[in-house]
C-alpha cells in the first residue's frame, strides 16, 4: 500500500497539458512527417500525421441529408414495389419499427438509366446522374436505431447509446489537418436537435479534435459563422496591440512559473485565434469565385442558392486542407422525413439539392480535388417500401442507399442490394460500422489501431465491429 | 454467392452488439437452462470420440475462453458458446447441418467463412461433424457456467483473499511516518508527504506569501476571487490563527456550496436537459442542485448523503417535512442521466437506463467501471457479469420511468409543501361548494318542474331545457365557474426521483448484455469480490435500494471514503492522489501516495464523514501552504509534480471564469437557488428546426446557468466543463484557440472590461497609477510592481494610438478615447495567464 505508483502519463494527459488548438505552423511542418505513435510528442495536437498506410483519400466532405431521403425513389429503384402497389408486404416487418405501416406504396418517381455504366437515377435527381460514372453507390446499409435521434448518433458517432466521439473528431485525431489557420473539422449549417452537439462533439478525445460549427440549421448559410470569429468594435491595430501586451504580461507569468506547458501554449493560442480571424472571413469571401462557379452552384437561384453556398463553402474549406467538412441539408424541418406527402416534401428537397451537389461535384472533378477528396451523400437512414398513412413512408434503418464520389472509390459502381421491394438489405450488407472502418480506411487509417484509451479502455470508432467494404475501391 | 449469407449475419450481429455496448466480443458462460434434456450416452460417447478430438485440435486456439484473443466472439469449449454463437449467431442448429455455420464453415462454402483457415479438415472429420449436428448435437459440457463463471473464477474473483488489486483491501490505519526535518510539518499529514520528498531527496517549497494564500483559498472553497479589502484585511491580522479564521468564513459563507455542490454536480452527472435523442428539459432538475448545494452548507455527512441520493424514499419519514422533501428530492441523482427516449425497443431502454445507472453509481461512489460487465466479465477488474445483474436487478425493481412509450417519461415525485396542501385543500373545497350550488340550484328547477307539471308528468332525464330563462343563464354561469376553477387546480410542486417498482424479482444474465438472449436469473447481491466487506440481505418485498446504500455507505467499505477523500483532495490540488478519481480498477492510476489516502479516508469516517472538517485538515496543513515556486531540481526529479513539491498551478474552471469575470466588473448577481429554465418541464430546448431556446442572458452565479446537455453553453464548452452526459470527477484543463476568441472577442468579456474601466476612471480619488493599482487588486489580488505600473501607463499610451491608427477613433472624443484605452486595458489584464490560473 506505501509503495508508489508510477504515474503512466498517457498521450491524454500529455495533450491536456499541450494542446494549443489550432496548431501551430512551424512545429506541424517539422512534425509533417513525423508518425503517431510513442515517437510523436508534438505540442500541437492537430499538427498533419502520417496516416497508417497510402490514402486514397485525404479529405472527407460528408453531405448529410437530415431526416432520411428514400431509397426507393432516389437511387435504389425496384420493380416489384411498382408492380405490387397496394398489397401487403409479402414478408414480415421487423420487429422493431417506428410507426405503423401499410401497403406497399409504389415510386411515384420514374427512373433513367445514366452515363455508360447505366447506373439508375429517379427524377428527383437529373443532375447528379449526369455524375453517375463517378458515384459509387452502396445499396445495402443498415443500422440499428429506426429514430432520427438514436440513428443521427449511430451515423456520425458509431453508438446511439454512449457518449462517444464523432467521425469527423476521429478523423482529425488521426490525420491532424492541413491548414493550421482553420479548424481541421468544421460542419456546416448543423442541427441542434437530435444529438446536437454530440454528432460533432470530441466526447472523451481532446477539445482540439471536436468540429467547430458554422452558424446552425437555423440560421441561412450566408450568416453562418464561427462564434466569436469577429470583434464588433476593436481595430485590429488594436487587438494586435493588445496581443503584444498579452505576451509580455504572459511572459512574465511564465518565468515567476518554471517551463509549464499549458501556461506556454496558451500564449500560442491567441496568436492562432489572430490567424484565424483573418483566414476564415477570406474563405467565407466568394467575391473571388466567377459567375460560372456560382452558377454552377446554383446561387443564381433562390431555391437552391442556400444549399449551394454550403457546397460551395464545403469546397473552399477542402481546397485549404480542412480534413473532414459536413454539410446539413436541414434549414427548417427535418427536411427528408416524409411520413407524408412524400411526393411533395422530396420534390421540393431534391430540387434544393440537386443541382449544388452535381456542382460541388463538376467543380472539384475540374479542380482536380475529386481525386483525393471523398464526398460521400446519404441520410441517418432510408424510408419504408410501405406506406404510412396514404401517401407517406416511414423510417427504415433496415436496408438503405449511401452513395460516394472521388477519393478513390470505383465510379458507376454499385455495391450490395436491398430485398426485392427494398425494405431489408439483404446482399453484401454494410452495416454503419463498416461504413465508418470504409471511410477510415480510404483516409488511410486502420479501424482496428485508430485508438484512444479513456477510463482505462481503448476505445475506437466502429466498437468491436467493423468490416472494410474492400470492393468499392 | 460471395459471403452474402456472412456478410448479412456479420451485419446484423454486429448491429446487435453496437446498440448494446459490447465492449469486447467475450462470451461469459452463463449457464445453461436447467430443463435442458440430458444428452443420450452414445451421443456423448461420440461426441467425446469423434467431435471434441477435432474442436480442441483445431478450434480451440481462437475459439475458447484460454484464447488469447478469441475470434469472432464465438467460444466453442463450452455447448452455450456454439449455442449462443458468435459474431454470426449460432453456430450449430441441432438436426440441421445445412443450416449450421459450423458445417459451413468446415465445408469451405462460403469465401469469407473457411475454417480451420489454416486448412480444410479430411473429409472425414467434416462428415463426423456433420453427423454430430444430425444426431441433434449432443454436448455434454453443460452448466460449465454455474456462477460465478468460469472465467471469474479462473481469475480468481470467488477468493476475494486472493484479489490484489489494492482498492479492494480494507482500508488501513497507517502510523504517521517519521522525516528527517522535523521543523517543517504542521500537521500528520505534511509527514506523509515529506516522508516521500525526502526519500527521493526533494524538500518541499517554501511557504506561499498571504496574497497568494488568500486568493488561493477562497477561489478553492467559494471559486471566487477575494475582494481588495478581504486581502487587506487578512494581511493586518497578525493572530498565528489568522488563516484558520479564514478558512472558517470562507466554509461559512454561502459560497461554500455554491462551489462544491457544483463539484458534485460533476460526478452526478447533473444536467437540466436529457440530452441524447430527445433533449428535453428537466424542469425540475434544479430541485436536485440546490439540495446538493444546501447539503454542502449544512456539511451533511457523507454517509447520510450517499443513502439518501440512493434510497431517500425508502428512508423513514423525517419529522421535519422539509427534510421529508429533501430525501424525495435527493433521489433524483438515480433519474439525471441521459436516456434514449425515443428509443424503439422497449426493453432497450430500460436496460439501458438500469446500465446508466449503475454505471454512474459505480463510478461516483466507488470508482468503479460496473458498466463494463454489462456484455462480459469485466475485463480487467473484479465484477462478473453475474455479479453486474445481480446489481441490475435491484434497479429493474425500482421505478425510474412512469413510461417506455416514445417519447418516454421519466417519474417525479410529489413533494408539496404544507401551505401547498393546504392551497389543495381549499381549492377543493371550493369545488364542492360550487358543485353543491348547482346541485341545489337544479334540484329546486326541477322540483318546481315537477310540481308545475301536476299529474302525468314525468321528469325528462335532461330537463335543463324546460327550466326558465334566467335559471338556465344562471346554471350555464355556475357550470361554466365551476369548469374555469377545475382548470385552475393548484399544480402539486414535483421533483425528479425513483421510487419502489411495483415488483420485485430478480433479474437474468443478458448473455453479451442483449435483452433477446437471456441466461440464468442472478439473486440480488453485492459484488462477490466485495461481498468481506459486508452482504447485506436483500428484502424480498423491496427493490433492495436501502440495502444497497447502507452497504456503500458503512465505514468498513473499503472505496467509499477512498473515493471521496480522493476527490476532496482533487479539487484542493488539482489532482487526486490517484489520479483516476472515477476508477480506483486495475487500470486506474493507484495512489501515489497510498498511506496517505488511508489515513485521510479514516479520519474522514473518525469525523463522521464531515466533508468540512477534511478542508479544515487539508488546508491546515503545511502542504497546501507551499508556494507554486518553480524548482528546477526537483522538476527534474519529479516533473509532474506527482510528489506535491510545490503547490500545484491550476486554471480556474468555466464557471470560476465566468463568476470571476462578472465579480471583478462588479456585475455578478449573488442571488441564491432557483431555476433559470425558459423551457416549462419536459419541453423541448430545440426542436426539429434547432431553434435555441436556452437563455444564458443573467448575471447569476454559473452555477445556476441552465445545463443543457448537447449544447452546453459556450463558456461551459469552451473550457473544459463536461458534457454532464457521465460522471466527471477530474475535468480536463485544454487550452485551445477558440477560447482566445473568446477572451478577445465575446461580448461578455467586452462588457466586463467596458465596466470594469468605467469603473476605474470614476474614482476621482486615484491618479491612473493608482487606478492601475486598483486593478491589479481586483483582478489578481496584489498590487502591481513600479515596472508593472509603468509598462500598464505606456500601454493605454499604445493602445489609444493604435485606436486613431486606422480610423477607430474617428468618431471619438478625447474622452471616449481615454474610455477605450483603458477598457482594451482592462480586457488584456482578465485575457491573461495570471487572471484564470491559481498558485
Amino acid at each position: 500500500m506505501d509503495q508508489i505508483w508510477p504515474r503512466v502519463w498517457n498521450r491524454r494527459q500529455m495533450l491536456r497539458n499541450t494542446a494549443a488548438g489550432f496548431g501551430s505552423v512551424a512545429l506541424s511542418a517539422l512534425l509533417a512527417e513525423q508518425s503517431r505513435g510513442e515517437g510523436a510528442s508534438s505540442s500541437n495536437p492537430l499538427a498533419p500525421k502520417a496516416p497508417h498506410f497510402e490514402p486514397k483519400a485525404k479529405r472527407i466532405i460528408f453531405l448529410f441529408m437530415k431526416g432520411g431521403p428514400s431509397h426507393l425513389d432516389t437511387f435504389d429503384p425496384k420493380p416489384l414495389l411498382q408492380r405490387d402497389d397496394g398489397k401487403p408486404l409479402p414478408f414480415a416487418k421487423p420487429r422493431v419499427q417506428f410507426a405503423e405501416t401499410g401497403s406497399l406504396l409504389a415510386s411515384p418517381w420514374k427512373f433513367r438509366r445514366y452515363g455508360e455504366s447505366g447506373i439508375p437515377v429517379s427524377e428527383l435527381f437529373p443532375n447528379v446522374a449526369q455524375h453517375a460514372d463517378d458515384l459509387c453507390l452502396i445499396h445495402s446499409l443498415h443500422g440499428t436505431n429506426a429514430a432520427h435521434g438514436g440513428a443521427l448518433l449511430m451515423m456520425h458517432t458509431g453508438s446511439d447509446t454512449f457518449v462517444r466521439p464523432s467521425m469527423g473528431s476521429w478523423i482529425t485525431y488521426g490525420l491532424g489537418t492541413e491548414n493550421q489557420n482553420l479548424p481541421g473539422f468544421v460542419t456546416i449549417c448543423p442541427t441542434l436537435a437530435h444529438g446536437g452537439v454530440r454528432n460533432w462533439g470530441s466526447a472523451f478525445l481532446p477539445a482540439a479534435y471536436q468540429g467547430t460549427p458554422l452558424g446552425n440549421a437555423s440560421v441561412p448559410s450566408d450568416q453562418a459563422q464561427v462564434r466569436y470569429i469577429k470583434n464588433a468594435k476593436l481595430t485590429r491595430d488594436v487587438q494586435r496591440t493588445q496581443l503584444d501586451l498579452l505576451a509580455e504580461l504572459n511572459g512574465d507569468h511564465l518565468d515567476d512559473s518554471g517551463p509549464d506547458q499549458a501556461l506556454e501554449a496558451r500564449l500560442d493560442s491567441f496568436e492562432l485565434a489572430f490567424r484565424m480571424q483573418t483566414e476564415m472571413p477570406e474563405v467565407q469571401e466568394f467575391a473571388a469565385e466567377s459567375p460560372e462557379t456560382r452558377r454552377l452552384y446554383g446561387m443564381d437561384d433562390p431555391v437552391t442558392a442556400d444549399f449551394g453556398r454550403q457546397c460551395l463553402l464545403a469546397r473552399r474549406l477542402a481546397e485549404r486542407g480542412v480534413r473532414f467538412v459536413q454539410v446539413t441539408h436541414s434549414d427548417t424541418a427535418v427536411q427528408w422525413d416524409q411520413h407524408s406527402d412524400l411526393k411533395v416534401g422530396h420534390e421540393k428537397n431534391a430540387r434544393e439539392v440537386d443541382r449544388p451537389i452535381a456542382g460541388l461535384l463538376t467543380d472539384l472533378k475540374a479542380r482536380g480535388l475529386l481525386d483525393d477528396t471523398l464526398v460521400l451523400w446519404g441520410g441517418e437512414f432510408g424510408r419504408t417500401p410501405t406506406a404510412q398513412g396514404k401517401n407517406g413512408r416511414d423510417h427504415n434503418p433496415e436496408g438503405f442507399t449511401m452513395w460516394m464520389a472521388g477519393g478513390g472509390v470505383k465510379g458507376g459502381y454499385r455495391h450490395g442490394a436491398t430485398d426485392d421491394y427494398g425494405y431489408y438489405a439483404v446482399e453484401d450488407k454494410v452495416h454503419i460500422h463498416d461504413l465508418h472502418a470504409t471511410l477510415l480506411h480510404l483516409l488511410g487509417l486502420d479501424h482496428e489501431a485508430l485508438t484512444y484509451r479513456y477510463a482505462g479502455r481503448d476505445f475506437r470508432l466502429t466498437d468491436v465491429a467493423g468490416r472494410v467494404v474492400t470492393e468499392i475501391f | 454467392m460471395i459471403g452474402n449469407r456472412v456478410a448479412q449475419r456479420r451485419g446484423f450481429r454486429s448491429g446487435v452488439i453496437g446498440a448494446v455496448g459490447i465492449m469486447t466480443a467475450m462470451l461469459s458462460h452463463a449457464a445453461a437452462g436447467a430443463d435442458e434434456p440430458q444428452a443420450s450416452p452414445e451421443g456423448v460417447a461420440f461426441f467425446e470420440t469423434h467431435v471434441r478430438p477435432i474442436l480442441v485440435e483445431h478450434c480451440y486456439s481462437c475459439h475458447s475462453e484460454d484464447s488469447p484473443r478469441i475470434r469472432g466472439g464465438l467460444v466453442l469449449d463450452s455447448k452455450l458458446g456454439w449455442e449462443v454463437g458468435g459474431d454470426l449467431g449460432p453456430s450449430v442448429v441441432p438436426g440441421d447441418p445445412e443450416n449450421s455455420l459450423l458445417i459451413e464453415a468446415v465445408r469451405y462454402e462460403d469465401v469469407l467463412l473457411k475454417m480451420p483457415p489454416e486448412g480444410k479438415l479430411s473429409d472425414q472429420q467434416i462428415e463426423r461433424l456433420v453427423e454430430w449436428v444430425e444426431m441433434g448435437a449432443p454436448d455434454p459440457r453443460v452448466g460449465d457456467g454455474a456462477m460465478p463463471s468460469e472465467a471469474s473464477k479462473a481469475k480468481g474473483w470467488d477468493d476475494p483473499e486472493a484479489i490484489d488489486l489494492w482498492s479492494f483491501q480494507p482500508m488501513s490505519d497507517p502510523e504517521v511516518p517519521g522525516v528527517s526535518d522535523a521543523s517543517w510539518p504542521e500537521s500528520d499529514l505534511d509527514h506523509f508527504i515529506l516522508s516521500e520528498l525526502e526519500a527521493r531527496g526533494l524538500s518541499p517549497a517554501p511557504p506561499a506569501d498571504r496574497r497568494t494564500l488568500i486568493r488561493r483559498a477562497t477561489f478553492d472553497l467559494t471559486g471566487l476571487p477575494p475582494t481588495p479589502e478581504e486581502v487587506a484585511a487578512f494581511l493586518a491580522d497578525e493572530a498565528p490563527d489568522a488563516f484558520d479564521r479564514v478558512v472558517e468564513r470562507l466554509l461559512a459563507s454561502p459560497a461554500y456550496g455554491e462551489r462544491w455542490g457544483r463539484h458534485w454536480l460533476d460526478v452526478a452527472r447533473y444536467a437540466d436537459s436529457n440530452g441524447s435523442d430527445e433533449n428535453v428539459a428537466h424542469g425540475n432538475a434544479w430541485k436536485y442542485r440546490d439540495y446538493v448545494v444546501e447539503a454542502f452548507n449544512a456539511d451533511r455527512p457523507y454517509d447520510r448523503f450517499v443513502v439518501e441520493q440512493l434510497a431517500g424514499d425508502l428512508l423513514p419519514e423525517p419529522d421535519e417535512p422539509e427534510e421529508a422533501r429533501k430525501q424525495l428530492i435527493a433521489t433524483g441523482f438515480l433519474s439525471l442521466g441521459p436516456k434514449v427516449l425515443a428509443e424503439p425497443d422497449q426493453q432497450k431502454m430500460e436496460m439501458d437506463i438500469i446500465d446508466e445507472q449503475l454505471d454512474t453509481l459505480g463510478r461516483t461512489f466507488l470508482g468503479l467501471t460496473i458498466g463494463c460487465a454489462r456484455c462480459h466479465d469485466h475485463k480487467f477488474d473484479p465484477i462478473s457479469t453475474a455479479d453486474y445483474y445481480a446489481l441490475a436487478g435491484i434497479f429493474k425493481n425500482t421505478r425510474t420511468m412512469d413510461s417506455f412509450e416514445t417519447v418516454a417519461r421519466w417519474h417525479e415525485h410529489e413533494i408539496p409543501t404544507a401551505e401547498d396542501l393546504a392551497r389543495k385543500a381549499e381549492h377543493e373545497a371550493e369545488i364542492a361548494e360550487a358543485e353543491a350550488a348547482i346541485r341545489r340550484l337544479t334540484e329546486e328547477a326541477n322540483a318546481r318542474l315537477i310540481a308545475e307539471g301536476g299529474e302525468g308528468f314525468t321528469l325528462p332525464e335532461k330537463p335543463e331545457s324546460l327550466y326558465p330563462e334566467e335559471t338556465k343563464e344562471d346554471l350555464k354561469q355556475r357550470q361554466d365557474a365551476l369548469k374555469a376553477l377545475q382548470d385552475e387546480a393548484p399544480e402539486m410542486p414535483t421533483a425528479m426521483g425513483v421510487t419502489e417498482g411495483e415488483e420485485v424479482a430478480d433479474l437474468a444474465i443478458h448473455i453479451r448484455g442483449s435483452h433477446l438472449t437471456l441466461g440464468e436469473v442472478v439473486p440480488r447481491r453485492v459484488p462477490t469480490a466485495l461481498a468481506r466487506f459486508g452482504s447485506p440481505e436483500f428484502s424480498a418485498s423491496g427493490s433492495g435500494r436501502l440495502e444497497l446504500a447502507r452497504w456503500i455507505a458503512d465505514e468498513d467499505h473499503p472505496l467509499t471514503a477512498r473515493v471521496m477523500v480522493n476527490r476532496i483532495w482533487r479539487w484542493h490540488f488539482g489532482n487526486g492522489l490517484v489520479e483516476s478519481t472515477d476508477n480506483f480498477g486495475v487500470l486506474g492510476t493507484g495512489p501515489t501516495h497510498g498511506a496517505l489516502l488511508d489515513w485521510l479516508a479514516h479520519r474522514f469516517v473518525e469525523d463522521g464523514w464531515s466533508v468540512k472538517s477534511m478542508h479544515r485538515r487539508i488546508m491546515g496543513s503545511k502542504t497546501y501552504q507551499m508556494s507554486s515556486d518553480p524548482d528546477p531540481m526537483a522538476a527534474a526529479v519529479d516533473p509532474e509534480n506527482a510528489l506535491l513539491w510545490r503547490m500545484p498551478i491550476r486554471r480556474l474552471e468555466a464557471e470560476a471564469i465566468r463568476d470571476t469575470l462578472l465579480a471583478v466588473g462588479g456585475r455578478l448577481d449573488r442571488q441564491v437557488g432557483g431555476s433559470l429554465l425558459t423551457v416549462e418541464n419536459r419541453g423541448y430546448f430545440f426542436n426539429h428546426t434547432s431553434k435555441d431556446l436556452t437563455n444564458y442572458d443573467t448575471d447569476r452565479r454559473s452555477l445556476y446557468l441552465p445545463i443543457v446537455r448537447n449544447n452546453l453553453y459556450d463558456v461551459f464548452q469552451l473550457f473544459d466543463s463536461s458534457d454532464a452526459s457521465v460522471p466527471v470527477g477530474d475535468r480536463e484543463s485544454t487550452t485551445v484557440a477558440p477560447q482566445a476568441l473568446f477572451l478577445m472577442n465575446s461580448d461578455l468579456v467586452l462588457r466586463v472590461a467596458s465596466d470594469l474601466a468605467a469603473d476605474l476612471l470614476a474614482r476621482g480619488d486615484r491618479d491612473d497609477a493608482g487606478r492601475i493599482t486598483l486593478l491589479y487588486e481586483r483582478a489578481y489580488a496584489r498590487p502591481p510592481s513600479a515596472e508593472e505600473t509603468a509598462r500598464a501607463l505606456a500601454a493605454i499610451d499604445r493602445l489609444a494610438e493604435a485606436w486613431q491608427s486606422d480610423g477607430g477613433a474617428d468618431a471619438m472624443d478625447e474622452d471616449a478615447l481615454r474610455r477605450e484605452s483603458w477598457t482594451a486595458l482592462c480586457q488584456v489584464i482578465l485575457a491573461a495567464n495570471e487572471f484564470v490560473y491559481i498558485r
